[in-house]
């Protein structure tokens, strides 16, 4: 037995025969005779998942994917577009005969240097390699023509993904990495641009050239398909409404029937028609109306049918002066936009077909329901991968490239006099793609008018605040299709992404259930060539089109084959046939990921190749013994919710981020001292997690105490904080760059002041300017004393001059009010400008406090309520003292059983010395130990069988009433913490507008009593508080109101009186206080044309 | 006060005794007697522990707090620390916790020359003071001196440096777990264990060891020679209840009888090596007795009575 990779396009059940995959990637070690021996137990199955992750999973796919694009697809793009002709003269070219993305590497001062993925992210350079192309062109003009030929001509620098072919770390075993500044459980996947990690995510989209049947709003059956092919991308709809069956097509203003379609396609006989579509008398009745609609019309024949097209086409351009005529455009149109993915020159008679086919999949649907497609399904998804996307994006580049050097050219040429000879490959050199690249990279903003694609926030900062919230920004999907709210299909858990999609991981809230996580083993195909494939599938016995008539399409006995969307042609024996296929595929003779699949029902077999399918491994068996029974779901650990939390929380976990983590420079969270936990998980041990732990094992009693534990909240041991629970280091950037102006004057550091003012907090400085490593820093105090230039305009100011004035501009630290920070590191590099940039580390070193937040694994977070003395604590005879008490009434409702089995299984762990397993499923397969097991293990080691210990009370001697579940369990400290969090203010800043006080911790805002703390002030009947908070803490302000008109009048200084402006008059004003955002309401409201009147009722009985 | 004197006359018997470990009974007193012993041993015996760290150079891969951190919590011999004064309480050095009244100056000087890692340990710290030195376990753990290289603080690589400066001041517990010299103190009740013989002899011999092996610890054996059930070890038992519910089982609740001494507790005492064990115990106590002087005190003052109000009266037993 071996290990198959079977597409999503396979329903697994479908799939069992004896083989072994001799096809492997090249890179790693496999060895074969293992991976081919039978294996004789479920437990012993297991050996075959880190054999597997070795070659795929992960963000392998991204991988894959990049290496795709830089081996094969670059090359592609450039063939299809090899040749850049001047239409003056066309005898000058220039022909690329080869493209090639080189090893990253960086430029400066013309000499080409090696280099590491840290060194850019260290000085905010782009880690990219150069696209190197070969070229053949004409140098020189009119008569003094030669051709010329040049190698590794460089046209761009392409972004590299880190671990891909082109990334210098590819292969680098540990020690290597190390002396790179590498860690090497990074798994690589991502870019750095301008020194930020960013990774491209995954897009998941409706899959391309596929007919897929749905039910619209209306009620009304489609046929949709999505074509997609090198040169456009179009979408048509067939759809059946009040029983007669039209085509939506964006080109044409109106539903155009069908059968007028297919007359202008050339089937002019209806008979034909609905031969071709099957000759069960049921799809007759219904073709019946949209037969009568189209001779009513009275068209019968081609002309007639292309005529009426014509009138229905859309007018782009009125003035009617388009170059072809209008006939020929609508042929054009049919030809190139209407179902793109069938090619065909003149004869139409393929697009018949997959028109005939469509049809049929409607009445199908219209006569059994369950004939609808599903899009939610996996299978009909295609995931784009940060490869298709870069490749999308060059290919732009590229041609515009192309076409604004054939530009430059034109422009050359046609000039008369010229001083030196004309030489196209000058061109090439300039930094269109390179910024190109790197700009939409590092917004994220992929805008490529070419494909019409305008999407934000393709991109992101790779998560780093913990290794598992990295890897999980890395497997990632996100949905490209608009979100519609109220459908609940999308979010909803799909049968299908068993095994492909992770159930758990999705976040809360609005994007729940859209945002997706790909499971650990599932793979994304890439793109396999199509020619090879489609001749093989001619050998083995495909009946092509070419040589049916239309009554064959569908005869019985024989099954349609479909290749990528296509239709192909007829196979007779299909089962024959899919085995032949899956033989080829297992002998690797064709591609590992080329799915085939017979569809009983349609009569149809399906074989696809196309890039962005998600695959998942499954293990071959011969006759199909089932694997999976009933007692697996009855073993589900954890409340399934809670899984989903915990998904979101492992990623807020402090704790150790990568091997490299103290040679970055940016925003960290660590632990002082990690831990792996005593019970892992199979996972745990493959993704790396036991090296880079995110938590501590911490001794939990499982009791109420003290009252400070409702809400989830914890009570932690003082000794234990003493001794180093919970400590964690947090370092924060602050950087400061030294400018240079256009009068050539530059920004300086000055030396600091040892007395004056400004000594206290120039305290951390060395005598250079610059803070020094190791120094004590507080809020406010100065990083780096910059000095600017006061006249950065003008004339230019030569270096000589030193005497011109300058003012201060340091960089000062920002940081909690009270509290020490130490600079922990300060790093100076020359930025992409050659200004000099100096970054700070500031380090802080926290012990946990009461509010910091805390979780185990889960989900079952809380912050810590109290602290208390040791000696308070309760303990047990053996002298255990736990370091945190968690309220029982925290299980009851979440059913975090999980959590329970981690504590018994930590606690035989610690007394037997021997890390336990915990993986979900993995008992039976003997993964996991079972809790029968770990009893009997804590009764060798003296304990209860069921955890729970006799505990005497610190504060009074005496045991307590009840035995205590107490024992291990891995605990996480989470990013949110007080310090950060704590805020207060009494007058403040402003909003300008509003007058009001302004909002959020970051401005020093005010807090906000709202619409619900109102109504409780409302309600409770105190007026002055509502008075005062509403009015007098946020905008009062003093008003003059006319008490003719009503209207707002001004203050006159002048005049020491208010005047009202409309009457002309200050006799009769007054003053009123009223809230300023009720002034500016008012206001507001004059200014379009409405006019409130303030008249209060005492004045006007006066 | 009138009416009969609860005073008590408790008995302590020592069971087992080494350096750092103590064993022992404390007989005809209450939880209440028990359970402060047991408090004032972790939180409030003094010791003496690294306070203050001027670090010069440090270009090992651990930061400066972490190494600080690291240094408090070794434990330093501190035989001397009740005789020392608080560096709070130090007229001598106004407080600044500089004086050989109150501190101990420490400095250590590593650097690493190979290509081995070096381990920088409790070793490497040099005390200006021979009595408050990092705590030795070699000779008392009983193993090869070499084995033992004290504590490990960081490991330097090639070229790395570590040098600073500590001061180590007296404090307690309560203030800062480096300053507990308790590693593990626990006491509990000794259990009463009566066996009914005559409903256990109705027993056969396999019900008998069904019975004795439902219990997680060895508390019960079966006497090879006579058959009958007899206690081995009554400390053994956790007050678990397994035996009761196991004799409830079979049918034959009462079949033994266990209740806990409320006066009788057996302590386990376990020291860092700050302080021997049985010193640590004897500097409990006599914490303790300040802490009761200090009471006793404030009753005899008329303070007391502005202090407490009413309730001093209650106090005096008013």
């Amino acid at each position: 037995m071996g290990v198959a990779l079977d597409s999503s396009v396979d329903p697994p059940g479908n799939d069992k025969q004896r083989f072994t995959n001799a096809r492997q990637a090249p890179q790693s070690a496999i060895d074969m005779e293992f991976l081919a021996a039978p294996i004789k137990s479920a437990k012993d199955k297991f050996a075959l998942v880190p054999e597997f992750l070795k070659v795929r999973g992960l963000v392998k796919q991204h991988l894959d994917s990049f290496n795709y694009f830089v081996n094969t697809g670059i090359k592609k793009i450039v063939r299809a577009n090899n040749r850049i002709e001047s239409e003056i003269d066309p005898t000058i070219y220039l022909e690329f005969k080869d493209i090639y993305v080189d090893k990253a590497s960086v430029m400066s001062m013309g000499k080409t240097d090696d280099i590491s993925p840290n060194t850019c992210r260290l000085s905010d350079m782009t880690y990219a390699a150069p696209i190197k192309v070969d070229i053949v062109y004409i140098r020189g003009s009119h008569d003094r023509k030669e051709k010329v030929e040049r190698k590794g001509v460089t046209i761009g620098r392409m972004p590299i993904m880190l671990q891909s072919c082109c990334c210098t770390l590819l292969g680098k075993n540990e020690a290597e990495l190390a002396k790179l500044g590498e860690c090497p459980l990074d798994p690589g996947g991502y870019f750095i641009i301008k020194g930020n990690e960013k990774v491209l995510l995954m897009q998941e989209q409706l899959s391309k050239n596929r007919i897929i049947i749905d039910m619209d709003k209306k009620g009304n059956f489609n046929a949709s398909v999505t074509s997609s092919s090198e040169r456009i991308k179009s979408k048509t709809v067939i759809q059946m409404e009040n029983q007669r069956i039209y085509l939506i097509l964006n080109q044409f203003a109106k539903k155009i029937p069908i059968m007028v379609v297919m007359k202008a396609l050339g089937m002019t006989s209806d008979q034909e028609v609905v031969q071709m579509v099957g000759r069960d008398p049921r799809y007759g009745a219904l073709l019946m109306p949209s037969l009568e609609d189209c001779a009513k019309e009275g068209i019968y024949t081609q002309e007639q049918a292309l005529d009426y097209l014509e009138s229905k086409l859309k007018r782009f351009n009125f003035s009617g002066s388009s170059s072809e005529k209008d006939s020929a455009r609508v042929m054009k149109l049919l030809r190139d936009v209407f179902l793109a993915n069938v090619m065909c020159q003149n004869d139409f008679r393929p697009k018949c077909v997959y028109v005939a086919v469509m049809l049929r999949r409607i009445m199908d649907a219209v006569l059994n329901k369950d004939a609808m497609d599903d899009k939610d399904y996996v299978g009909n998804k295609r995931i784009e991968l940060s490869g298709q996307l870069i490749s999308l994006l060059f290919e732009d580049l590229f041609k515009t490239m192309i076409t604004d050097i054939k530009k430059i050219g034109d422009n050359i040429l046609s000039k008369r006099s010229r001083s030196s000879a004309f030489d196209f490959a000058q061109q090439l050199t300039s930094d269109r793609i390179t910024n190109g690249l790197e700009r939409t990279l590092s917004t994220g903003n992929f805008n490529i008018k070419r494909f019409k694609m305008d999407s934000k926030g393709m991109s992101q900062v790779l998560f780093r605040l913990s290794y598992i919230g990295c890897l999980g920004h890395m497997t990632r999907v996100k949905p490209q299709f608009e979100k519609t709210r109220k459908v609940s299909g999308p979010r909803a858990l799909q049968p299908s992404q068993w095994g492909m999609l992770c159930p758990c991981d999705t976040p809360e809230g609005e994007q729940c259930g859209l945002v997706k996580n790909l499971s650990l083993m599932a793979h994304v195909t890439t793109d396999e060539e199509e020619g090879p494939l489609m001749s093989l599938c001619k050998c083995l016995g495909i009946e092509g089109l070419e040589i049916l008539s239309a009554e064959e399409v569908h005869s019985p006995y024989s099954f349609l084959v479909f290749f990528n969307g296509n239709i192909l042609g007829k196979h007779k024996k299909p089962h024959h046939f899919a085995n032949a296929l899956r033989k080829l595929r297992r002998a690797g003779k064709i591609g590992e990921f080329v799915s085939v699949f017979v569809n009983e029902k349609q009569r149809s077999v399906y074989i696809a190749s196309d890039g962005g399918r998600v695959c998942r491994p499954l293990v071959i068996a011969d006759k199909g013994v089932p694997r999976v029974k009933e007692h697996h779901m009855q073993e589900l650990k954890d409340g399934s919710p809670r899984n989903t939390y915990q998904c979101a929380m492992g990623k807020q976990a402090m704790g150790n981020i990568a091997y490299n983590q103290l040679q970055r420079m940016d925003m960290l969270y660590l632990l002082v001292y990690p831990q792996r936990p005593l019970l892992t998980t199979k996972t745990i041990e493959l993704v790396g997690f036991d090296k880079l732990g995110a938590g501590q094992n911490a001794t939990v009693a499982v009791m109420s105490y003290s009252g400070y534990d409702i809400e989830d909240a914890i009570v932690m041991n003082k000794a234990s904080l003493d001794r180093g629970f919970g400590r964690c280091i947090l370092m924060k950037k602050f950087s400061g760059t030294l400018q240079k102006y256009e009068n050539d004057a530059r920004d300086r550091i000055a030396r600091p002041y040892r007395d004056g003012t400004d000594a206290g907090r120039m305290r951390a400085l060395d005598n250079d300017g610059l803070a020094a490593p190791g120094e004590i820093i507080r809020n406010n105090d100065i990083l780096m004393n910059k000095q600017v230039p006061q006249v950065t305009r003008g004339p230019q100011i030569s270096p000589s001059q030193l005497n011109i004035p300058y003012g201060n501009a340091p960089v000062s630290y920002k940081g909690p009010h009270g509290e020490s920070c130490v600079v922990d590191k300060v790093t100076l590099s020359s930025d992409k400008h050659n200004n000099l940039c100096s970054k700070f580390l500031i380090r802080h070193t926290r012990r946990p406090e009461v509010g910091d937040k805390f979780s185990s694994r889960h989900g079952q977070k809380g912050v810590c309520g109290t602290i208390v003395q040791q000696e308070d604590f309760p303990f047990s005879e053996r002298g255990i003292c736990p370091d945190l008490i968690m309220n029982p009434h925290g299980f009851p409702s979440r059913m975090t059983v999980g959590k329970m089995i981690e504590l018994l299984g930590s606690k035989a762990g610690v007394s037997c010395g021997r890390f336990h397993y915990g993986s979900a499923f993995g008992e039976p397969s003997g993964h996991a130990d079972k809790v029968e097991d770990i009893s009997e293990t804590l009764v060798r080691m003296g304990f209860s069988y069921d955890g729970k210990d006799l505990i005497y009370s610190g504060i009074t001697g005496c045991p307590l009433q009840a035995y205590i579940f107490m024992g291990p369990i891995y605990y996480q400290k989470l990013k949110h913490m007080v310090l950060d969090k704590m805020h207060a203010r009494g007058s403040g800043p402003r909003v300008s507008l509003t007058r009001q006080p302004t909002e959020g911790k970051a401005r020093n805002g005010g807090l906000r009593v709202g619409e619900m703390e109102r109504d409780c002030l409302i309600a409770y009947g105190a007026s002055m508080l509502l008075y005062e908070r509403l009015m007098l803490s946020s905008d009062p302000f003093e008003v003059h109101v006319c008490k003719e008109c009503g209207l707002l009048g001004y203050y006159s200084h002048k005049l020491k009186t208010g005047i009202c402006s409309s009457c002309k008059t200050g006799d009769k004003m007054y003053t009123a206080k009223m809230p300023y955002a009720c002034k500016l309401l008012i206001q507001e409201l004059q200014s379009m044309n409405i006019v409130p009147r303030i008249k209060p009722e005492e004045l006007e009985k006066e | 006060m009138e009416g009969k004197s609860y005073q008590r006359l408790p008995r302590v018997k020592i069971r087992e005794m080494r350096d750092d470990y103590v064993k022992f009974e404390l007989r005809d007193t209450d939880a209440s007697v028990a359970n402060a012993l047991r408090r004032v041993m972790i939180a409030e015996v003094p010791t003496v522990a690294i306070d203050l760290v001027e670090i010069e150079i440090n270009s090992s891969v651990l930061n400066d707090e972490f190494i600080a951190h690291r240094l408090g919590l070794i434990p330093l011999t501190s035989d001397r620390a009740m005789s020392m004064r608080f560096s709070r309480d130090c007229d001598a050095c106004d407080g600044d916790g500089q004086c050989e009244f109150c501190s101990v100056e420490f400095h250590l000087r590593a650097k690493c020359h190979s290509d081995q890692t070096l381990d920088v340990t409790s070793k490497d710290l040099l005390s200006s003071d021979h009595t408050v030195v990092p705590v030795d376990f070699s000779d008392s753990a009983g193993l090869e001196s070499s084995e033992q290289k004290g504590i490990i603080i960081v490991k330097l690589r090639r070229g790395q440096e570590l040098r600073l400066r500590a001061i180590a001041r007296k404090g307690i517990g309560k203030d800062h777990a480096k300053w507990s010299p308790a590693a593990t103190v626990t006491f509990m009740y000794e259990p009463d264990i009566r066996i009914n013989e005559e409903l256990m002899d109705t027993l056969t011999l396999e019900e008998k060891k069904a019975w004795v092996d439902s219990s997680p610890t060895k508390v019960f054996d079966i006497d090879p020679k006579t058959d009958k059930v007899v206690v081995v070890d009554p400390e053994a038992y956790t007050y678990d209840d397994e035996v009761i519910k196991k004799a409830e089982a079979m049918g034959k609740s009462g079949l033994v009888d266990i209740s806990a001494r409320e006066d009788s507790f057996i302590f386990t005492v376990e020291s860092t090596g700050a302080i021997k064990a049985a010193q640590l115990l004897l500097n409990a106590i006599e914490v303790l007795k300040q802490k009761l002087d200090a009471v006793r005190l404030s009753e005899d003052t008329v303070e007391a009575d502005d202090q407490f109000g009413e309730l001093g009266a209650h106090m005096r037993g008013g």
